[in-house]
């Protein structure tokens, strides 16, 4: 039935404008998630609808020339005051994706995300069959970057990047906290690179606050990191064992063998990030291309191998 | 054609909520003007049709008679009790969190479900401060192909099938797990006869809803045990290791110091012998070795040797 959209959005459309004596037709739209186009179709219908018995008195009141002309919402003598309760999906998507805030959150707005969960656990009669793990790294760590990112403060970071294998202490301007596939990336603008860089929470073993404010730097790439940039790309073949790989890393193309085996192509921003990785799977590789995208990987193998001799 | 429906709708819900008695058919056949001119059929058709569109948005029509009145006619009701979202209120730190959590969900249905939860509360009175999303965006995605027809089915409590590791399988699902960016599903699998953890990036195929809703009852603590076994496993061995200094973290913040050179350093490395301790230590290449045990060490130099012999035999 294709009017059931529109009539759940005018259930609580009417509420909400009865609780909004002037409204903005733009505003009304962003917060349905409609068109404004589509708001003032909904207003034509709603100044239809009122109260049985057919007299002028029942009916809801719409100033259309006023929502027309000049785009703002003028409603009054809606018989629904109240939206209706949330339906199942509703009540469980809404909960999830606050407990996701949560599960990444520093402490204030964790703190704030559990009580909005404990204000919707009354509403729904159990609780939603789903769990949530993101990987957020610590606590301190967290409250610390929220802090500075709220007061707009530098930090350095004691970080394990993979890419070098090693830790490393960049100073950093931070400013948002990303969650991407399952990960918290603080994205921040690295001093030493002069490049806004991601950094995995759960390898950020310290961050201090260096006593130095923060930069303007604008507004961070949208998504992402130097990854979907890189120019370079290395394609492995893998045995089947190793198909994780797929899964685990942000790979640009993926093909699966007939005998199981899969062949990856993986961006390249930091090689060393790819000698970690082949290093790992080891007895696995079957192939590298280009072979000498394997150079270091085979150098380090050589030198430690040889050490037990 | 639309715009009458929803007119005819959103009338005959405000006549159920506004009648404080239950009302017969006949009598909403006056009240709502959409149903006049409609011949007996027709409007019994549209009524019952109109019913279930209705419920089907969550509005809870109750059947019942009045016994005072139309002791033999069925009536409808709505309670307003039953109808309206209940008061909430949040205080400013509680509606950023709100207006976080619409951007979580990457997966469609789910976020168009939240976009509307999200629009009742506003509804409510609250208001939304978009200038308060802040710094914090967390994502939740669901790009396998099984998840939505999961998730309906878990929502209904009907038993699923699909295929897994090419053995068929039919499923009860009990709860939907995310965890490393992936999906995974906890359920009784009928074909084994006992509860299984799915990957749902291995489902091959479709996932297919057989048999009523409401089969079956969520277990009370259903998926803690399933859900363990994706947790990494207890060490139960120690390795003593050297590492060069600030090189390979990811195992010596597992380690502990044991003596601490200028150029390299000693770590003990509790390890779970099942696990994947020999992966972890060649990815340290040349910056790791082991001193013990013995066999630790020989695991790791046959791992580099197996690598070289790969890669080095190919011209």
């Amino acid at each position: 039935m294709t009017a059931g959209p529109q009539v759940a959005r005018l259930l609580t459309l009417a509420p909400y404008l009865q609780r909004r004596e002037y409204v903005d037709v733009t505003e009304v739209a962003a917060d349905f998630d409609v068109k404004p186009r589509q708001v003032l179709d909904d207003l034509q219908v709603l100044v239809m609808c009122g109260l049985p018995g057919g007299l002028p008195d029942d009916l809801i009141e719409i100033d259309l020339d006023l929502a027309r002309d000049e785009g703002v919402i003028h409603m009054r003598n809606s018989p629904l005051s109240r939206p209706l309760r949330f339906t199942r999906d509703e009540a469980v998507s809404l909960i999830v994706a606050v407990e996701a805030v949560r599960e990444v959150a520093d402490g204030p707005t964790a703190q704030a995300a559990q009580s909005v969960l404990d204000k919707l656990s009354g509403l729904v009669s159990e609780a939603p069959p789903v769990r949530l793990e993101v990987a957020a790294g610590g606590d301190d760590v967290r409250d610390r970057l929220g802090q500075a990112i709220d007061q707009g403060l530098q930090v350095r970071l004691t970080y394990d990047g993979l890419a070098r294998r090693g830790t490393t202490t960049p100073i950093v301007d931070p400013v948002r906290v990303e969650v991407r596939d399952g990960a918290s990336y603080l994205v921040a603008w690295a001093l030493d690179r002069n490049d806004w860089r991601s950094y995995r929470l759960d390898r950020i073993a310290v961050a201090e606050l260096t006593g130095q404010p923060a930069g303007g730097h604008g507004a961070p790439p949208v998504t992402g990191t130097s990854l979907d940039n890189a120019p370079d790309t290395a394609t492995l073949d893998l045995d089947a064992g190793a198909a994780w790989v797929a899964e685990y890393y942000p790979v640009r193309d993926v093909t699966v063998l007939p005998d199981g085996g899969v062949k990856v192509v993986l961006p390249v921003a930091d090689p060393g990030f790819l000698t970690g990785l082949i290093l790992r799977l080891g007895p696995l590789v079957r192939s590298v291309d280009p072979p000498s995208a394997a150079a270091d990987a085979l150098a380090e193998a050589r030198a430690a191998s040889s050490q037990l001799d | 054609m639309e715009r009458r429906t929803s007119e005819r709708l959103v009338n005959l819900t405000v006549a159920l909520l506004t009648a404080r008695t239950f009302t017969s058919k006949d009598r909403l056949r006056d009240l709502v003007e959409g149903y006049h001119g409609l011949n007996t059929e027709n409007f019994d058709r549209q009524f019952e049709r109109d019913k279930d569109t209705l419920r089907s948005l969550g509005v809870p029509i109750e059947t019942g008679t009045d016994d005072r009145y139309f002791a033999d006619e069925p009536g409808y009701r709505i309670r307003r009790n039953d109808f309206e979202l209940p008061p909430l209120s949040f205080t400013p730190a509680e509606v950023a969190v709100l207006v976080t959590a619409a951007q979580v969900w990457q997966q469609a249905s789910m976020a168009e479900s939240t976009t509307h939860a999200l629009t009742k509360v506003w509804a409510s009175g609250v208001e939304p401060d978009i200038d308060r999303l802040g710094a914090l965006r967390p994502h939740i995605s669901a790009k396998e192909s099984a998840w939505q027809p999961l998730w309906d089915a878990l929502q209904a409590r009907q038993i699923v099938t699909f295929t897994y590791h090419d053995v068929a399988r039919r499923v009860a699902p009990f709860m939907l797990a995310y965890r490393h960016g992936a999906w995974y599903l906890a359920g009784f699998d009928d074909t084994r006869g006992a509860p299984r953890l799915f990957k749902l990036g291995r489902i091959r195929g479709d996932v297919t809803p057989t048999g009523q809703p409401g089969a079956y009852e969520l277990p009370d603590t259903p998926a803690d045990e399933l859900l363990a076994g994706l947790e990494e496993a207890q060490p139960d061995s120690t390795a003593l290791l050297e590492v060069r200094s600030g090189r390979a973290p990811w195992l010596t913040r597992r380690g502990e110091p044991v003596d601490q050179g200028q150029e390299w350093g000693r770590w003990k490395l509790p390890y779970a012998s099942g696990g994947a301790v020999v992966d972890d230590i060649a990815m340290g290449g040349a910056d790791v070795r082991v001193i013990e045990p013995p066999e630790l060490a020989l695991a790791v130099a046959a791992h580099h040797r197996a690598l070289l012999d790969r890669l080095e035999a190919t011209p």
